[in-house]
């Protein structure tokens, strides 16, 4: 059997509520810049707005114009398919290209029929459905023919495959929140397996309708009471006044591909993925485990042949929900060990809210950023930590040697996932 | 409503669907076909002049058309309750 191939991440796109490109995302990753406050979405309990981090000031065709160094023809065929496309689907589009431009697949093309699409997410259009019901009550005639397209989550598969001319394997995967790292994991086994060369992994935001923002309130699973007229102290992953998520809206895009390919097409490579696990409780709840997120890690880390001793850094799931935060600490311990008090610990929600869907794309987006750059971003509101013995980054940016860093992601339903992020060998020195 | 305007209605529903065509002369001879509309954007078309003219024409009858000139006429039809 073949030696599984090295995969490295070449391309990142971020679209989020504290930067509309990946260096406004960085920038206000260092200065601890939160994206949370109120939502245009309102209900009885939330008069002002639900809190959040949204994507408030989002426009598709100008935002085009961010990517000017990319081919014409590539944003004019951009604009055609998706000018009238749901805000998800623009969202992906929007941060794909981005990656796109960064991997210079324009310039130093891959062959398409090696190219393939992981998109994170099920359930995609809630927002899109709720909007046209109305519509459709009063006069199903009137009901656009191309729902019948966009309804499907395929349709990014579509969109994204004739926008970038990939001809590859091409599906979308649902793992709850953790249908970033599910997208991910799936992309870099695609690579790794040589199924495919390159892939694209496009996370779309999440696009609540106020249903599911309804259920997960009725749930309990959002925060925001205890601070409702304070948005930017709600989130507060790890703090002992902790209450639950916050929504937030953002849309990432990676660029995979085998180290191989990007050694013959002269790219850059922003880091490597050298594992990745995902692991079911056997469990249908929104109860998180100690043991599945252990066994998540330590799959991963094993997979690379890997020690806790070899880990720098973990982006933690950290959604700011009292059982969920408790449990992810008590897994990192029983994985980390010795080596808990070396190793730092942030949860990036606490600046954009939780993504859901594209939770996972986003932050590791995020990792690759305080990778490259040396540093380890803010855990704001971090005022009383539940744990004495973890090393938290505080309310400032850090700077940190990160050669090693796990990103992980939780879903309902029993779903754990870890992955590996490694900097790239050439930058790569032993600790 | 007279023809023309019902013309003008989808005329501005066509440049919304297909911008390239904005500011170009659209013949009522044409059919959305020759505009490079494909059959989703076709049927878009069909059903934005609908809502916009608050009229509703069954799919059986929308078969017979073929260029802008039938689509007009059925839609004129359609909002002056002679059809």
């Amino acid at each position: 059997m073949n030696k599984p191939r090295s995969v490295v991440v070449t391309g990142m796109g971020v679209i989020s509520a504290i930067g509309r490109d990946t260096h406004e995302f960085a920038r206000a990753l260092r200065e601890g810049r939160s994206g949370i406050g109120y939502l245009a979405q309102s209900s009885a309990y939330c008069p002002l707005g639900y809190i959040g981090a949204g994507l408030s000031d989002f426009c598709f065709v100008p935002g085009l114009r961010q990517y000017s160094g990319l081919p014409a023809g590539l944003l004019q065929r951009a604009e055609q398919c998706a000018r009238r496309s749901p805000l998800m689907v623009q969202s992906a589009v929007l941060s794909s290209l981005e990656a796109w431009q960064q991997a210079r697949l324009y310039e130093q093309p891959i062959p398409t029929r090696q190219m393939g699409i992981v998109v994170a997410g099920s359930n995609l259009t809630q927002r899109y459905q709720y909007d046209n019901r109305q519509k459709f009550q009063e006069s199903p005639e009137y009901l656009s023919p191309w729902y019948a397209l966009h309804f499907f989550d395929t349709d990014h598969v579509g969109t994204l495959s004739e926008i970038f001319s990939i001809q590859g394997e091409g599906f979308t995967v649902g793992g709850a929140s953790a249908s970033g790292n599910t997208a991910i994991i799936k992309g870099f086994q695609a690579i790794r397996s040589g199924l495919v060369e390159a892939c694209l992994v496009a996370a779309p935001m999440t696009d609540l309708s106020p249903m599911e923002m309804q259920g997960f309130s009725n749930l309990g699973a959002m925060g925001g009471k205890n601070y409702y007229h304070e948005p930017g102290k709600a989130c507060r992953p790890f703090d002992k006044d902790h209450e639950g998520f916050i929504y937030g809206q953002s849309s990432a895009s990676l660029v995979l591909e085998s180290r191989e390919s990007a050694k013959k097409r002269e790219v850059e490579v922003l880091a490597e993925i050298v594992g990745g696990a995902l692991v079911l409780d056997g469990n249908r709840l929104a109860d998180s485990t100690v043991e599945g997120e252990t066994r998540a890690m330590e799959e991963a880390l094993a997979q690379a042949h890997l020690q806790p001793g070899h880990v720098d850094y973990i982006n933690t799931h950290g959604t700011s929900t009292p059982l969920g935060d408790e449990t992810e600490i008590r897994a990192i311990k029983k994985v980390l060990k010795n080596d808990l008090e070396r190793v730092w610990l942030n949860s990036t929600k606490s600046l954009v809210g939780h993504c859901l869907s594209s939770a996972g794309v986003v932050e590791a987006a995020a990792v690759v950023i305080q990778m490259r750059e040396g540093f380890v971003h803010p855990n704001l509101n971090l005022d009383n930590p539940i744990d004495g013995d973890c090393r938290f980054c505080g309310p400032r940016a850090v700077p940190a040697k990160i050669n090693l860093a796990l990103s992980n992601s939780f879903g309902f339903g029993g779903i754990n996932t870890s992955v590996i992020f490694k900097k790239p060998v050439h930058q790569y020195s032993i600790h | 409503m007279l023809k023309e305007g019902v013309f003008q209605i989808v005329k501005e529903n066509i440049v919304e669907v297909l911008p390239y065509l904005a500011n170009k002369e659209i013949s009522i001879q044409a059919s959305l076909k020759d505009l490079g509309a494909n059959s989703i954007d076709r049927m878009e078309i069909v059903t934005m002049s609908m809502e916009r003219l608050k009229v509703k024409i069954p799919p059986v009858e929308l078969k017979e058309v073929n260029n802008l000139a039938g689509l007009v006429g059925l839609l004129f039809e359609k909002v002056n309750g002679c059809a």
